[in-house]
């Protein structure tokens, strides 16, 4: 059965899972989600690439209070957020299993469910402990 | 150095807040009477003034504030620049006055937020759907997310925000226009209920209601209006550049960090010629603790990790080293974006000219400065001077 994601234009693929950024061909910078354009220098010429999918912690925080809509849940509870350091970029994104978390700690890519639409679960991407 | 009161000096001859926290009248109101006071406070009238500029962020347009103050046909602009907007409505009426050779501006910020309100659109940042329904388009975590990763590049005690806090209530106690007024000891602040790690309730300013006005005057002819007129030593408007840490940022660059507020801070010194460690009382963005402790550095006040001890030390306190924020700040007053920038200038003005509404920085003041902040990432800070 094919996987039903929050946004399809977020992962360059699936099984296995990796996100879609792109590289400015001019100055190196690397995006996520990817974009036409390249913010950090003005360039034009940018390419769709696959992120690497293992890093560390840059950032994080837990969520205590319900966000109010356009979030989606089957059922709340605390969630953590973080920026991962992937390497040539650092992408925001859920880090999924825990709500409380050490910066430079090791995590990978995955996908969870952010919530059922009838019987079909809509991934995202978060982020797991390697360890 | 320029002569005493030259031409292209701008002063703040006029200044009045009304009280912050929640409104039930229209926002109108709200300017209107901010404006007069404004006024009153120099001697002027509505016919006096030759250009106006005002900011909020709410539904009303500012520019038709003269159907209440009058139709004089000056030239009046509105600005919407988010929690920068004060800072840039001041810039624009200094442009104005200089650019146009006369001689009083009237600047207006006013807003009456709904309790809970900036419910922020992906699609009016140009994000995805799926940053909003997957729950990270939030601003208090990325608040919190700046703050956590500031701690720890500058191994910051999380404690220390629990200072600012006390700090901001402690002055706000004192002060009859802030909103909330009631004492928070720094174990209250840290130990009260988390909202995004490492920030809690008592460290997040609220949105709320209230009016802004401040009133400029070219050259000599402000010497006429004021006993004490404040020199408009210098504004600054800065936006992002690469390696920025704003709000909603689905990714950033590994590379050096950035900040409109430095970039900001360092052109309003340099314009005015005037050292960081000059300031005597100083106004910065404190929309919660975090972000207090990260503008102390990033404005060239406090080194990066010496903030701290700062707290520590009660340098920040009404008789310390450095006054800050010394009508509470945002998080003791709440933030009406449009007037939220005019509270800083409005409250270093007086504690400059020795008439400070809450507790007055003793020994006479005075150099101070003002900073905001705000998104998409930009930034306009000031300093302020008298004789
Ligand atoms: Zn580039």
């Amino acid at each position: 059965m094919p996987l039903t994601v929050v946004d399809e234009t977020l992962f360059a693929s699936l099984d296995p899972v990796a996100l879609r950024g792109s590289a400015c061909s001019d100055c190196g910078a690397t995006v996520f989600p990817a974009l036409g354009s390249c913010p950090m220098c003005t360039g034009v010429d940018v390419q769709p690439v696959a992120l690497p999918t293992e890093g560390v912690v840059w950032s994080w925080t837990t969520q205590h209070f319900e966000p109010k809509p356009p979030y989606r849940t089957d059922a709340f509870a605390p969630f953590s957020i973080g920026y991962v350091d992937l390497g040539p970029v650092i992408v925001e994104g859920w880090l999924l299993g825990r709500t409380t978390w050490q910066i430079g700690e090791p995590v990978r890519l995955t996908l969870a469910t952010a919530w059922t639409d009838g019987d079909t679960p809509v991934q995202t991407y978060g982020f797991e402990a390697t360890s | 150095m320029s002569g005493r009161a030259a031409d292209d000096e701008i002063y703040i001859v006029g200044a009045a807040r009304t009280t912050f926290g929640r409104f039930d009248g229209e926002d109108n109101d709200l300017a209107e009477q901010a404006v007069r006071g404004a006024l009153a406070d120099c001697g002027l009238t509505w016919k006096d003034v030759d250009f106006a500029v005002g900011g909020t962020n709410g539904e009303t347009k500012p520019d038709n504030l003269v159907a209440r103050l009058g139709l004089t046909g000056l030239p009046f602009v509105t600005v919407k620049n988010g929690c920068a907007t004060g800072g840039v409505a001041l810039m624009t009426a200094r442009n104005g006055l200089l650019a146009e050779g006369t001689d009083i501006a009237c600047v207006v910020g006013y807003d009456n937020h709904a309790r809970g309100a900036f419910n922020a659109s992906p699609a009016r940042y140009g994000i995805g759907d799926w940053y909003g329904q997957t729950g990270m388009m939030v601003t208090t975590s990325y608040f919190a997310l700046k703050i956590q990763r500031y701690l720890h590049e500058h191994g910051i005690d999380p404690r220390t925000l629990g200072y600012a806090s006390e700090k901001a209530f402690d002055y706000a106690a004192a002060h009859p226009y802030a909103w909330r007024r009631k004492p928070v000891t720094v174990d209250e602040a840290v130990d009260a209920d988390m909202i995004n790690d490492p920030l809690t309730r008592f460290m997040f300013c609220s949105p709320d209601a209230g009016g802004v006005s401040i009133v400029l005057a070219r050259g000599r002819r402000a010497f006429d209006l004021c006993e004490k007129p404040v020199r408009l030593a210098s504004v600054a408007l800065r936006g992002r550049r690469p390696g920025s840490f704003e709000v909603f940022s689905t990714w950033l660059s590994p590379g050096e960090r950035t900040s409109p507020s430095i970039d900001a801070a360092k052109a309003a010194f340099s314009a005015a010629g005037i050292m960081p460690s000059d300031v005597q009382v100083a106004q910065l963005q404190d929309t919660e603790s975090g972000a207090e402790v990260i503008h102390l550095a990033e404005t060239g006040l406090v080194e990066h990790g010496a903030q701290e001890e700062g707290y520590r030390n009660g340098d920040y306190l009404i008789d310390g080293r450095l006054p800050v924020n010394t009508d509470g700040g945002l998080l003791a007053n709440g933030e009406p974006v449009g007037a939220s920038g005019l509270r800083q200038v409005h409250e270093v003005v007086l504690q400059l000219q020795g008439r400070a509404d809450g507790k007055q920085v003793p020994g006479g003041p005075t150099i101070g400065f003002t900073h905001v902040y705000g998104a998409p990432g930009i930034s306009a800070c000031t300093v302020l001077t008298v004789d």
